[in-house]
Protein backbone atom coordinates (compact mmCIF):
# COMPACT_ATOMS: atom_id res chain seq x y z
CA UNK A 1 0.00 0.00 0.00
CA UNK A 2 1.46 3.35 -0.90
CA UNK A 3 -0.58 5.42 1.42
CA UNK A 4 -3.08 4.84 4.70
CA UNK A 5 -6.24 5.07 4.31
CA UNK A 6 -6.44 7.90 6.16
CA UNK A 7 -4.74 10.22 4.12
CA UNK A 8 -6.75 12.50 1.62
CA UNK A 9 -7.05 11.51 -1.99
CA UNK A 10 -6.71 14.70 -3.84
CA UNK A 11 -7.65 15.39 -7.41
CA UNK A 12 -4.94 13.04 -9.62
CA UNK A 13 -3.83 13.38 -12.95
CA UNK A 14 -2.68 10.16 -13.24
CA UNK A 15 -5.61 8.43 -12.26
CA UNK A 16 -7.50 10.30 -15.00
CA UNK A 17 -4.84 9.35 -17.41
CA UNK A 18 -5.16 5.41 -16.95
CA UNK A 19 -8.60 5.63 -16.55
CA UNK A 20 -9.02 7.84 -19.68
CA UNK A 21 -6.26 5.17 -22.00
CA UNK A 22 -8.57 2.22 -20.43
CA UNK A 23 -11.52 4.35 -22.12
CA UNK A 24 -9.76 5.28 -25.16
CA UNK A 25 -8.61 0.71 -25.91
CA UNK A 26 -12.07 -0.09 -24.97
CA UNK A 27 -13.58 2.32 -27.32
CA UNK A 28 -11.09 1.66 -30.03
CA UNK A 29 -11.90 -2.39 -29.72
CA UNK A 30 -15.93 -1.47 -30.56
CA UNK A 31 -17.33 -1.88 -34.00
CA UNK A 32 -18.84 1.23 -33.58
CA UNK A 33 -15.59 3.61 -34.32
CA UNK A 34 -13.98 1.10 -36.64
CA UNK A 35 -17.22 1.18 -38.65
CA UNK A 36 -18.43 4.61 -38.27
CA UNK A 37 -14.67 5.47 -39.54
CA UNK A 38 -14.95 2.77 -42.19
CA UNK A 39 -18.17 4.86 -43.71
CA UNK A 40 -16.89 8.17 -43.81
CA UNK A 41 -13.41 7.44 -45.87
CA UNK A 42 -15.81 5.24 -48.03
CA UNK A 43 -17.80 8.56 -48.49
CA UNK A 44 -14.86 10.68 -48.72
CA UNK A 45 -12.71 8.62 -51.39
CA UNK A 46 -16.08 8.17 -52.83
CA UNK A 47 -16.34 11.88 -53.25
CA UNK A 48 -13.69 11.79 -55.49
CA UNK A 49 -15.49 9.28 -58.56
CA UNK A 50 -18.68 11.92 -59.04
CA UNK A 51 -16.28 13.06 -62.65
CA UNK A 52 -19.42 14.30 -63.94
CA UNK A 53 -19.57 17.79 -61.64
CA UNK A 54 -15.94 18.75 -63.71
CA UNK A 55 -16.29 22.14 -62.84
CA UNK A 56 -12.96 23.75 -61.64
CA UNK A 57 -12.62 24.58 -58.62
CA UNK A 58 -15.92 24.34 -57.21
CA UNK A 59 -15.78 20.88 -57.80
CA UNK A 60 -13.10 21.11 -55.15
CA UNK A 61 -15.20 23.12 -52.59
CA UNK A 62 -17.98 20.15 -53.27
CA UNK A 63 -15.47 17.82 -52.15
CA UNK A 64 -14.59 19.54 -49.40
CA UNK A 65 -18.13 20.03 -48.35
CA UNK A 66 -18.77 16.44 -48.91
CA UNK A 67 -16.04 15.35 -46.92
CA UNK A 68 -17.18 17.77 -43.92
CA UNK A 69 -20.23 16.79 -44.02
CA UNK A 70 -19.40 12.70 -43.71
CA UNK A 71 -17.12 14.07 -40.89
CA UNK A 72 -20.06 15.63 -39.23
CA UNK A 73 -22.85 13.19 -39.37
CA UNK A 74 -20.13 9.99 -38.78
CA UNK A 75 -18.21 11.81 -35.78
CA UNK A 76 -21.72 12.71 -34.15
CA UNK A 77 -23.17 9.27 -34.09
CA UNK A 78 -19.46 8.15 -32.73
CA UNK A 79 -19.77 10.40 -30.46
CA UNK A 80 -22.68 9.87 -28.80
CA UNK A 81 -22.38 6.52 -28.90
CA UNK A 82 -19.24 5.71 -27.80
CA UNK A 83 -20.07 8.21 -24.48
CA UNK A 84 -23.22 6.48 -23.91
CA UNK A 85 -21.60 3.03 -24.01
CA UNK A 86 -18.52 4.46 -21.65
CA UNK A 87 -21.13 5.77 -19.06
CA UNK A 88 -24.19 4.20 -19.22
CA UNK A 89 -22.91 0.50 -20.39
CA UNK A 90 -20.67 0.50 -17.63
CA UNK A 91 -23.72 1.21 -15.49
CA UNK A 92 -25.99 -1.14 -16.57
CA UNK A 93 -23.19 -3.65 -16.93
CA UNK A 94 -21.48 -2.83 -13.58
CA UNK A 95 -18.20 -3.32 -14.92
CA UNK A 96 -17.53 0.38 -12.58
CA UNK A 97 -18.31 -1.07 -9.42
CA UNK A 98 -14.63 -2.65 -9.04
CA UNK A 99 -13.36 0.35 -10.53
CA UNK A 100 -15.33 3.03 -7.81
CA UNK A 101 -13.83 0.46 -5.26
CA UNK A 102 -10.37 1.76 -5.70
CA UNK A 103 -9.27 4.75 -4.90
CA UNK A 104 -10.94 6.95 -7.54
CA UNK A 105 -12.53 10.40 -7.34
CA UNK A 106 -16.35 10.14 -8.57
CA UNK A 107 -14.93 13.61 -10.69
CA UNK A 108 -11.54 11.76 -11.64
CA UNK A 109 -13.85 8.83 -13.35
CA UNK A 110 -15.69 11.12 -15.32
CA UNK A 111 -12.67 13.29 -16.68
CA UNK A 112 -11.47 9.84 -17.42
CA UNK A 113 -14.22 8.77 -19.66
CA UNK A 114 -14.36 12.44 -21.12
CA UNK A 115 -10.97 12.12 -22.05
CA UNK A 116 -11.06 9.03 -23.65
CA UNK A 117 -14.30 9.33 -25.21
CA UNK A 118 -12.73 12.91 -27.11
CA UNK A 119 -9.17 11.05 -27.78
CA UNK A 120 -11.60 8.48 -29.82
CA UNK A 121 -12.99 11.34 -31.30
CA UNK A 122 -9.92 13.11 -32.25
CA UNK A 123 -8.37 10.02 -33.45
CA UNK A 124 -11.80 9.98 -35.96
CA UNK A 125 -11.59 13.80 -36.60
CA UNK A 126 -7.85 12.91 -38.01
CA UNK A 127 -8.08 10.31 -40.07
CA UNK A 128 -11.71 11.56 -41.93
CA UNK A 129 -9.53 14.79 -42.02
CA UNK A 130 -6.42 13.52 -43.79
CA UNK A 131 -8.34 11.44 -46.05
CA UNK A 132 -10.66 14.65 -47.34
CA UNK A 133 -6.64 16.43 -47.41
CA UNK A 134 -5.30 13.59 -49.35
CA UNK A 135 -8.87 13.43 -51.92
CA UNK A 136 -8.50 16.89 -52.27
CA UNK A 137 -4.78 16.67 -53.79
CA UNK A 138 -5.59 13.87 -55.74
CA UNK A 139 -9.04 16.17 -57.37
CA UNK A 140 -6.29 19.04 -57.65
CA UNK A 141 -3.66 17.21 -59.80
CA UNK A 142 -6.24 15.67 -61.99
CA UNK A 143 -7.90 19.23 -62.59
CA UNK A 144 -6.86 20.57 -66.05
CA UNK A 145 -4.43 24.02 -66.15
CA UNK A 146 -5.78 27.33 -66.46
CA UNK A 147 -6.47 28.50 -70.03
CA UNK A 148 -3.96 30.85 -71.18
CA UNK A 149 -6.38 32.58 -73.39
CA UNK A 150 -9.03 32.80 -71.36
CA UNK A 151 -7.03 35.17 -67.52
CA UNK A 152 -10.34 36.37 -66.32
CA UNK A 153 -11.07 32.48 -65.17
CA UNK A 154 -9.47 31.64 -61.83
CA UNK A 155 -7.05 28.90 -61.46
CA UNK A 156 -8.78 26.29 -59.47
CA UNK A 157 -7.08 26.14 -55.37
CA UNK A 158 -8.30 23.64 -52.72
CA UNK A 159 -9.61 24.87 -49.71
CA UNK A 160 -7.15 23.17 -47.04
CA UNK A 161 -6.79 25.55 -44.84
CA UNK A 162 -10.59 25.25 -44.24
CA UNK A 163 -10.77 21.68 -44.03
CA UNK A 164 -8.34 21.54 -41.92
CA UNK A 165 -9.76 24.68 -39.64
CA UNK A 166 -13.50 22.60 -40.29
CA UNK A 167 -11.87 19.39 -39.20
CA UNK A 168 -10.03 20.76 -36.26
CA UNK A 169 -13.20 22.93 -35.08
CA UNK A 170 -15.61 19.49 -35.30
CA UNK A 171 -12.76 17.98 -32.97
CA UNK A 172 -14.00 20.76 -30.55
CA UNK A 173 -17.87 20.46 -31.26
CA UNK A 174 -17.37 17.05 -30.72
CA UNK A 175 -15.11 17.32 -27.71
CA UNK A 176 -18.61 19.54 -26.21
CA UNK A 177 -21.00 16.98 -27.08
CA UNK A 178 -19.02 14.56 -25.36
CA UNK A 179 -19.50 16.23 -22.06
CA UNK A 180 -23.14 17.10 -22.82
CA UNK A 181 -23.70 13.45 -23.50
CA UNK A 182 -21.95 12.58 -20.42
CA UNK A 183 -24.25 14.97 -17.72
CA UNK A 184 -27.00 13.55 -19.85
CA UNK A 185 -25.54 9.85 -19.17
CA UNK A 186 -24.85 10.45 -15.47
CA UNK A 187 -28.92 10.47 -14.22
CA UNK A 188 -30.09 8.30 -17.20
CA UNK A 189 -31.31 4.97 -15.67
CA UNK A 190 -30.76 2.65 -19.39
CA UNK A 191 -28.02 3.55 -22.27
CA UNK A 192 -31.54 3.28 -25.06
CA UNK A 193 -32.57 6.76 -22.97
CA UNK A 194 -29.13 8.26 -22.81
CA UNK A 195 -29.09 8.25 -26.15
CA UNK A 196 -32.53 9.40 -27.50
CA UNK A 197 -31.96 12.03 -25.16
CA UNK A 198 -28.40 12.88 -26.46
CA UNK A 199 -29.65 12.56 -30.04
CA UNK A 200 -31.73 15.35 -28.65
CA UNK A 201 -29.37 17.59 -27.48
CA UNK A 202 -27.62 17.52 -30.59
CA UNK A 203 -30.70 18.15 -32.78
CA UNK A 204 -31.39 21.35 -30.37
CA UNK A 205 -28.20 22.77 -30.74
CA UNK A 206 -28.06 22.30 -34.55
CA UNK A 207 -31.20 24.72 -34.47
CA UNK A 208 -30.22 26.67 -31.76
CA UNK A 209 -29.87 29.87 -33.68
CA UNK A 210 -33.78 29.39 -34.36
CA UNK A 211 -34.21 29.58 -30.30
CA UNK A 212 -31.80 32.93 -30.58
CA UNK A 213 -33.92 34.35 -33.31
CA UNK A 214 -36.61 34.02 -30.70
CA UNK A 215 -34.91 35.70 -27.96
CA UNK A 216 -33.92 38.34 -30.07
CA UNK A 217 -37.12 39.27 -32.60
CA UNK A 218 -39.81 37.20 -30.40
CA UNK A 219 -43.35 38.90 -30.15
CA UNK A 220 -44.00 37.88 -26.54
CA UNK A 221 -42.17 37.53 -23.36
CA UNK A 222 -43.01 33.80 -22.68
CA UNK A 223 -41.46 33.45 -26.94
CA UNK A 224 -38.67 35.82 -25.58
CA UNK A 225 -37.50 34.12 -22.37
CA UNK A 226 -38.08 30.34 -23.57
CA UNK A 227 -35.54 31.39 -26.70
CA UNK A 228 -33.24 32.99 -24.53
CA UNK A 229 -33.17 30.09 -22.03
CA UNK A 230 -32.65 28.03 -24.74
CA UNK A 231 -29.81 29.98 -26.83
CA UNK A 232 -28.07 30.65 -23.33
CA UNK A 233 -28.24 26.76 -21.86
CA UNK A 234 -27.55 25.10 -25.26
CA UNK A 235 -24.41 25.89 -27.61
CA UNK A 236 -24.76 26.73 -31.01
CA UNK A 237 -23.71 23.97 -32.96
CA UNK A 238 -23.74 25.83 -36.03
CA UNK A 239 -20.89 28.05 -35.86
CA UNK A 240 -18.54 25.42 -35.98
CA UNK A 241 -19.33 24.56 -39.68
CA UNK A 242 -20.44 26.56 -42.77
CA UNK A 243 -19.48 28.61 -45.27
CA UNK A 244 -17.11 30.64 -43.93
CA UNK A 245 -14.84 27.74 -43.86
CA UNK A 246 -14.21 26.41 -47.22
CA UNK A 247 -15.78 29.41 -49.25
CA UNK A 248 -12.25 32.28 -48.96
CA UNK A 249 -9.27 30.81 -50.98
CA UNK A 250 -7.00 32.02 -48.44
CA UNK A 251 -8.85 30.24 -46.17
CA UNK A 252 -11.15 31.11 -42.58
CA UNK A 253 -9.89 34.03 -40.67
CA UNK A 254 -8.00 32.16 -37.58
CA UNK A 255 -9.48 34.78 -35.14
CA UNK A 256 -12.83 33.71 -35.93
CA UNK A 257 -11.89 30.12 -35.69
CA UNK A 258 -10.33 30.73 -32.26
CA UNK A 259 -13.21 32.07 -30.86
CA UNK A 260 -15.31 29.63 -32.01
CA UNK A 261 -13.01 26.71 -30.56
CA UNK A 262 -12.97 28.89 -27.33
CA UNK A 263 -16.77 29.06 -27.23
CA UNK A 264 -16.98 24.94 -27.26
CA UNK A 265 -14.08 24.77 -24.48
CA UNK A 266 -16.05 26.92 -22.20
CA UNK A 267 -19.05 25.05 -22.89
CA UNK A 268 -17.33 21.88 -22.43
CA UNK A 269 -16.03 23.05 -19.28
CA UNK A 270 -19.25 23.55 -17.67
CA UNK A 271 -20.61 20.81 -18.94
CA UNK A 272 -18.07 18.76 -17.34
CA UNK A 273 -18.51 20.32 -14.61
CA UNK A 274 -22.47 19.25 -13.98
CA UNK A 275 -21.67 15.86 -15.25
CA UNK A 276 -19.13 15.40 -12.60
CA UNK A 277 -21.67 17.22 -9.98
CA UNK A 278 -24.50 14.77 -11.42
CA UNK A 279 -22.18 11.39 -10.84
CA UNK A 280 -21.34 12.63 -7.45
CA UNK A 281 -25.00 12.34 -6.29
CA UNK A 282 -26.12 9.33 -8.20
CA UNK A 283 -26.19 6.03 -6.53
CA UNK A 284 -24.92 2.89 -8.00
CA UNK B 1 -0.07 -5.77 3.13
CA UNK B 2 -2.06 -5.81 6.32
CA UNK B 3 0.08 -5.81 9.54
CA UNK B 4 -1.17 -9.10 12.08
CA UNK B 5 0.07 -7.53 15.27
CA UNK B 6 -1.89 -8.07 18.68
CA UNK B 7 -2.62 -4.57 18.96
CA UNK B 8 -6.04 -4.74 17.95
CA UNK B 9 -7.65 -3.31 20.72
CA UNK B 10 -5.46 0.10 19.93
CA UNK B 11 -6.28 -0.10 16.21
CA UNK B 12 -9.70 1.25 15.05
CA UNK B 13 -11.81 -2.40 13.54
CA UNK B 14 -11.29 -3.18 10.19
CA UNK B 15 -14.72 -2.73 9.35
CA UNK B 16 -17.37 -0.91 10.72
CA UNK B 17 -21.31 -0.54 10.23
CA UNK B 18 -23.38 1.57 12.76
CA UNK B 19 -26.79 1.68 12.85
CA UNK B 20 -27.32 1.64 8.98
CA UNK B 21 -30.31 2.43 7.23
CA UNK B 22 -31.09 2.07 3.89
CA UNK B 23 -34.70 3.46 2.16
CA UNK B 24 -35.45 2.79 -1.45
CA UNK B 25 -38.23 4.96 -3.06
CA UNK B 26 -40.34 2.90 -4.96
CA UNK B 27 -41.20 4.24 -8.32
CA UNK B 28 -43.14 7.16 -7.64
CA UNK B 29 -41.69 8.61 -5.15
CA UNK B 30 -44.57 8.44 -2.32
CA UNK B 31 -43.48 4.99 -1.26
CA UNK B 32 -40.22 3.80 0.15
CA UNK B 33 -38.71 0.13 0.86
CA UNK B 34 -36.75 -0.45 3.39
CA UNK B 35 -33.50 -2.56 2.15
CA UNK B 36 -31.64 -2.24 5.61
CA UNK B 37 -32.95 -1.87 8.73
CA UNK B 38 -30.23 -0.47 11.66
CA UNK B 39 -27.53 -2.82 10.99
CA UNK B 40 -24.51 -3.08 13.00
CA UNK B 41 -21.68 -5.17 13.00
CA UNK B 42 -17.85 -4.87 13.59
CA UNK B 43 -15.27 -7.18 12.10
CA UNK B 44 -12.10 -7.12 13.81
CA UNK B 45 -8.54 -6.85 11.76
CA UNK B 46 -7.85 -10.44 10.51
CA UNK B 47 -10.89 -11.86 10.89
CA UNK B 48 -13.00 -13.43 8.19
CA UNK B 49 -16.34 -12.59 8.45
CA UNK B 50 -19.24 -13.81 6.65
CA UNK B 51 -22.16 -12.19 6.01
CA UNK B 52 -25.63 -15.07 5.37
CA UNK B 53 -28.87 -13.85 4.47
CA UNK B 54 -31.33 -15.37 1.70
CA UNK B 55 -31.51 -13.16 -1.47
CA UNK B 56 -33.13 -10.18 -0.88
CA UNK B 57 -31.88 -9.50 2.63
CA UNK B 58 -29.97 -6.68 1.96
CA UNK B 59 -26.29 -8.01 2.21
CA UNK B 60 -25.45 -6.45 -0.80
CA UNK B 61 -26.88 -2.99 -0.07
CA UNK B 62 -24.79 -3.54 2.63
CA UNK B 63 -21.66 -4.07 0.67
CA UNK B 64 -22.73 -0.90 -1.30
CA UNK B 65 -23.21 1.53 1.65
CA UNK B 66 -19.59 0.36 2.99
CA UNK B 67 -18.13 1.33 -0.30
CA UNK B 68 -19.42 4.49 -0.63
CA UNK B 69 -22.03 3.64 -3.95
CA UNK B 70 -24.53 4.25 -2.08
CA UNK B 71 -25.63 7.08 0.38
CA UNK B 72 -27.07 5.61 3.54
CA UNK B 73 -30.57 6.63 5.02
CA UNK B 74 -28.85 6.79 8.34
CA UNK B 75 -26.57 5.12 9.67
CA UNK B 76 -22.25 5.20 9.21
CA UNK B 77 -19.83 2.79 7.58
CA UNK B 78 -16.22 2.89 8.06
CA UNK B 79 -13.02 1.13 6.64
CA UNK B 80 -9.87 1.08 8.77
CA UNK B 81 -11.70 4.17 10.56
CA UNK B 82 -12.22 6.27 7.54
CA UNK B 83 -15.35 6.78 6.48
CA UNK B 84 -16.43 4.28 3.14
CA UNK B 85 -17.92 7.21 1.31
CA UNK B 86 -14.13 8.51 1.46
CA UNK B 87 -12.21 7.17 -1.63
CA UNK B 88 -9.59 7.26 0.46
CA UNK B 89 -10.62 5.06 2.36
CA UNK B 90 -10.30 2.45 -0.39
CA UNK B 91 -6.59 2.30 -0.42
CA UNK B 92 -7.43 -0.27 1.97
CA UNK B 93 -9.60 -2.95 0.49
CA UNK B 94 -10.21 -5.09 -2.60
CA UNK B 95 -13.60 -5.68 -3.83
CA UNK B 96 -14.82 -8.37 -5.46
CA UNK B 97 -18.44 -7.62 -7.12
CA UNK B 98 -21.17 -10.39 -6.70
CA UNK B 99 -21.20 -11.98 -10.40
CA UNK B 100 -18.36 -9.78 -11.46
CA UNK B 101 -18.32 -8.33 -15.35
CA UNK B 102 -15.64 -6.72 -16.61
CA UNK B 103 -14.98 -4.49 -19.82
CA UNK B 104 -15.42 -7.48 -22.61
CA UNK B 105 -13.47 -6.16 -24.83
CA UNK B 106 -10.09 -6.24 -22.85
CA UNK B 107 -7.48 -9.75 -22.08
CA UNK B 108 -7.29 -10.75 -18.56
CA UNK B 109 -3.62 -9.28 -17.67
CA UNK B 110 -4.99 -5.87 -19.18
CA UNK B 111 -7.93 -5.65 -17.04
CA UNK B 112 -5.03 -5.90 -13.67
CA UNK B 113 -2.74 -4.27 -15.22
CA UNK B 114 -5.52 -1.28 -15.36
CA UNK B 115 -6.71 -1.88 -11.69
CA UNK B 116 -2.86 -2.15 -10.82
CA UNK B 117 -2.20 1.39 -11.83
CA UNK B 118 -5.37 2.28 -10.50
CA UNK B 119 -4.24 1.39 -7.20
CA UNK B 120 -0.88 3.61 -7.82
CA UNK B 121 1.68 0.00 -7.91
CA UNK B 122 5.10 1.06 -9.38
CA UNK B 123 5.97 -0.01 -12.68
CA UNK B 124 8.58 -1.68 -11.14
CA UNK B 125 7.45 -5.63 -9.83
CA UNK B 126 3.98 -4.84 -11.03
CA UNK B 127 4.05 -7.07 -14.08
CA UNK B 128 5.67 -9.52 -11.86
CA UNK B 129 2.38 -9.13 -9.26
CA UNK B 130 0.28 -9.81 -11.83
CA UNK B 131 2.26 -12.72 -13.55
CA UNK B 132 2.09 -14.39 -10.09
CA UNK B 133 -1.51 -13.83 -9.13
CA UNK B 134 -2.51 -15.29 -12.67
CA UNK B 135 -0.24 -17.85 -11.74
CA UNK B 136 -1.83 -19.04 -8.65
CA UNK B 137 -5.50 -18.71 -9.51
CA UNK B 138 -4.23 -20.85 -12.71
CA UNK B 139 -5.50 -18.27 -15.43
CA UNK B 140 -1.69 -18.07 -17.00
CA UNK B 141 -2.42 -19.83 -20.29
CA UNK B 142 -5.85 -17.70 -20.37
CA UNK B 143 -4.59 -14.20 -19.60
CA UNK B 144 -4.26 -12.71 -23.19
CA UNK B 145 -7.74 -13.84 -23.96
CA UNK B 146 -10.17 -11.37 -23.89
CA UNK B 147 -12.11 -11.42 -20.55
CA UNK B 148 -15.91 -11.55 -23.04
CA UNK B 149 -14.08 -15.19 -24.02
CA UNK B 150 -14.05 -16.49 -19.98
CA UNK B 151 -16.18 -19.14 -18.22
CA UNK B 152 -17.97 -17.72 -15.14
CA UNK B 153 -15.00 -19.63 -13.21
CA UNK B 154 -12.90 -17.84 -14.97
CA UNK B 155 -14.82 -14.17 -14.11
CA UNK B 156 -15.06 -15.03 -10.54
CA UNK B 157 -11.12 -16.16 -10.49
CA UNK B 158 -9.85 -12.99 -12.60
CA UNK B 159 -12.12 -10.84 -10.23
CA UNK B 160 -10.52 -12.53 -7.18
CA UNK B 161 -7.18 -11.53 -8.84
CA UNK B 162 -8.02 -8.07 -9.39
CA UNK B 163 -9.37 -7.22 -5.58
CA UNK B 164 -6.05 -8.87 -4.63
CA UNK B 165 -3.77 -6.76 -7.18
CA UNK B 166 -2.75 -3.95 -4.88
CA UNK B 167 -2.41 -6.77 -1.58
CA UNK B 168 -5.14 -4.86 0.63
CA UNK B 169 -5.50 -5.23 4.16
CA UNK B 170 -9.45 -5.78 3.53
CA UNK B 171 -11.05 -7.63 1.37
CA UNK B 172 -14.80 -7.87 0.66
CA UNK B 173 -15.91 -10.47 -1.47
CA UNK B 174 -19.72 -10.38 -2.58
CA UNK B 175 -20.63 -14.50 -3.65
CA UNK B 176 -17.04 -15.51 -4.42
CA UNK B 177 -17.72 -18.80 -5.21
CA UNK B 178 -21.04 -18.06 -7.02
CA UNK B 179 -21.09 -19.85 -10.41
CA UNK B 180 -17.53 -21.91 -9.59
CA UNK B 181 -17.51 -25.56 -9.51
CA UNK B 182 -16.73 -27.46 -6.83
CA UNK B 183 -12.80 -27.52 -7.51
CA UNK B 184 -12.74 -24.25 -8.55
CA UNK B 185 -14.75 -23.08 -5.10
CA UNK B 186 -12.45 -24.72 -2.51
CA UNK B 187 -9.55 -23.21 -4.28
CA UNK B 188 -11.15 -19.75 -3.60
CA UNK B 189 -11.61 -21.01 0.03
CA UNK B 190 -7.92 -21.63 -0.09
CA UNK B 191 -6.96 -18.60 -1.29
CA UNK B 192 -8.91 -16.77 1.28
CA UNK B 193 -7.68 -18.82 4.23
CA UNK B 194 -4.41 -17.56 2.64
CA UNK B 195 -5.05 -14.26 3.06
CA UNK B 196 -6.17 -14.72 6.20
CA UNK B 197 -2.93 -16.38 7.34
CA UNK B 198 -1.11 -12.99 6.11
CA UNK B 199 -3.27 -11.29 8.36
CA UNK B 200 -5.60 -9.68 5.77
CA UNK B 201 -9.44 -8.78 6.93
CA UNK B 202 -12.57 -10.90 4.45
CA UNK B 203 -15.66 -10.06 4.70
CA UNK B 204 -17.73 -12.00 2.50
CA UNK B 205 -21.36 -12.35 1.85
CA UNK B 206 -21.82 -16.32 0.15
CA UNK B 207 -25.47 -18.64 0.35
CA UNK B 208 -22.73 -21.37 0.57
CA UNK B 209 -23.18 -22.38 4.39
CA UNK B 210 -21.05 -25.31 4.40
CA UNK B 211 -18.13 -22.85 3.53
CA UNK B 212 -18.63 -19.77 5.38
CA UNK B 213 -18.91 -22.64 8.16
CA UNK B 214 -15.02 -23.83 6.89
CA UNK B 215 -13.78 -20.55 6.61
CA UNK B 216 -15.31 -17.79 8.82
CA UNK B 217 -14.28 -16.75 12.48
CA UNK B 218 -17.77 -15.11 12.52
CA UNK B 219 -21.12 -14.67 10.96
CA UNK B 220 -24.04 -12.50 10.65
CA UNK B 221 -27.15 -13.65 9.60
CA UNK B 222 -29.47 -11.23 8.03
CA UNK B 223 -33.28 -11.18 7.15
CA UNK B 224 -35.26 -8.47 5.48
CA UNK B 225 -32.12 -5.94 6.41
CA UNK B 226 -32.60 -7.25 9.73
CA UNK B 227 -29.65 -8.78 11.88
CA UNK B 228 -31.17 -12.20 13.04
CA UNK B 229 -27.52 -13.20 14.80
CA UNK B 230 -24.42 -12.60 15.04
CA UNK B 231 -21.58 -13.88 16.74
CA UNK B 232 -18.69 -16.52 16.51
CA UNK B 233 -19.33 -19.81 14.74
CA UNK B 234 -18.50 -21.62 18.34
CA UNK B 235 -21.38 -19.12 19.48
CA UNK B 236 -24.21 -19.29 17.00
CA UNK B 237 -23.49 -23.58 16.68
CA UNK B 238 -22.58 -24.17 20.75
CA UNK B 239 -20.14 -26.51 19.88
CA UNK B 240 -17.72 -25.53 22.26
CA UNK B 241 -18.60 -28.11 25.20
CA UNK B 242 -19.28 -30.88 22.58
CA UNK B 243 -16.72 -33.44 21.35
CA UNK B 244 -16.98 -36.21 18.44
CA UNK B 245 -14.75 -39.02 18.00
CA UNK B 246 -15.17 -41.18 15.21
CA UNK B 247 -14.73 -45.18 15.14
CA UNK B 248 -14.30 -47.70 12.94
CA UNK B 249 -15.52 -50.79 13.32
CA UNK B 250 -16.64 -51.20 17.00
CA UNK B 251 -18.43 -54.02 18.31
CA UNK B 252 -21.97 -53.40 20.20
CA UNK B 253 -20.97 -54.56 23.34
CA UNK B 254 -17.96 -52.51 23.48
CA UNK B 255 -19.92 -49.84 22.67
CA UNK B 256 -21.96 -50.44 25.34
CA UNK B 257 -18.50 -50.63 28.22
CA UNK B 258 -17.56 -47.33 26.09
CA UNK B 259 -20.55 -45.41 27.51
CA UNK B 260 -20.33 -46.84 30.77
CA UNK B 261 -17.12 -45.79 31.02
CA UNK B 262 -17.71 -42.15 29.71
CA UNK B 263 -20.48 -41.63 31.94
CA UNK B 264 -18.38 -42.99 35.25
CA UNK B 265 -16.17 -39.80 34.09
CA UNK B 266 -18.89 -37.55 33.55
CA UNK B 267 -19.07 -37.61 30.35
CA UNK B 268 -22.07 -38.41 28.16
CA UNK B 269 -22.44 -40.01 25.15
CA UNK B 270 -25.37 -38.20 23.15
CA UNK B 271 -25.73 -40.55 20.10
CA UNK B 272 -24.43 -42.51 17.84
CA UNK B 273 -24.77 -42.29 14.10
CA UNK B 274 -23.15 -44.09 10.64
CA UNK B 275 -21.83 -41.04 9.28
CA UNK B 276 -21.80 -40.92 5.10
CA UNK B 277 -18.77 -39.41 3.87
CA UNK B 278 -20.21 -35.46 2.81
CA UNK B 279 -20.34 -35.40 -1.15
CA UNK B 280 -18.25 -32.27 -1.24
CA UNK B 281 -15.74 -34.11 0.05
CA UNK B 282 -16.13 -37.67 -2.19
CA UNK B 283 -16.15 -35.11 -5.29
CA UNK B 284 -12.85 -33.78 -4.58
CA UNK B 285 -11.48 -36.73 -3.41
CA UNK B 286 -12.46 -38.87 -6.32
CA UNK B 287 -10.76 -35.64 -8.65
CA UNK B 288 -8.05 -35.71 -6.59
CA UNK B 289 -7.45 -39.87 -6.67
CA UNK B 290 -8.13 -38.95 -10.95
CA UNK B 291 -5.39 -36.34 -10.88
CA UNK B 292 -2.81 -38.46 -9.27
CA UNK B 293 -3.53 -41.40 -11.78
CA UNK B 294 -3.72 -39.23 -14.61
CA UNK B 295 -2.17 -35.64 -14.33
CA UNK B 296 -3.62 -32.96 -17.20
CA UNK B 297 -1.75 -32.29 -19.94
CA UNK B 298 -1.78 -28.58 -19.85
CA UNK B 299 -3.25 -26.23 -17.03
CA UNK B 300 -6.66 -25.18 -17.07
CA UNK B 301 -7.92 -27.81 -19.69
CA UNK B 302 -11.20 -28.11 -18.24
CA UNK B 303 -12.12 -24.57 -18.22
CA UNK B 304 -14.28 -24.42 -20.87
CA UNK B 305 -14.85 -21.31 -22.64
CA UNK B 306 -18.04 -19.67 -22.64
Amino acid sequence: MSNPPTEPLRFSFRRVSVLAEHAFREAVRQRVFQFTTLLAAVLVVGSLGLRELDFGGAELKFVADFGHGALVLFGSVLTIVTTVQLLGGELENRTLLPVLARPVRRSEFICGKFLGAWAVVLAFCAVVTALLLGALWLRMLSLPPPLPDAPLVPAAVAPYAGVLAGGALQAVKFGLLAAMVLLVGSYSQSTLFAQASSFLVLAICHLQYLARDAWQTGHGWLERFGGGLIGLVFPNFQLFGGEYLTSGAGGPEPLIVARVALYGLAYTAVFLALAVWSFRRREI
Amino acid sequence: MAENGNSTAQRPPAIEVRRLTKDYPLPGGLQRVRAVDDLSIRVEPGQIYGLLGPNGSGKSTTLKALLGLLRPTLGECFLAGVPGSNPAAHRAIGYLPEAPYFPRFLSGRELLRFHAKLCGLPRAGREERIEALLVRVGLESAADRRVGTYSKGMLQRIGLVQALVADPPILILDEPTAGVDPVGAADIAALILEQKARGTTVLLCSHLLAQIEEICDRVAIMHRGRLLAEGSLDDLLGRSARQALVVENLPAAELAAFRQWLGERGGTLYGVERPAARLDRFFLETLERAERVAPPATAGVGDAAR
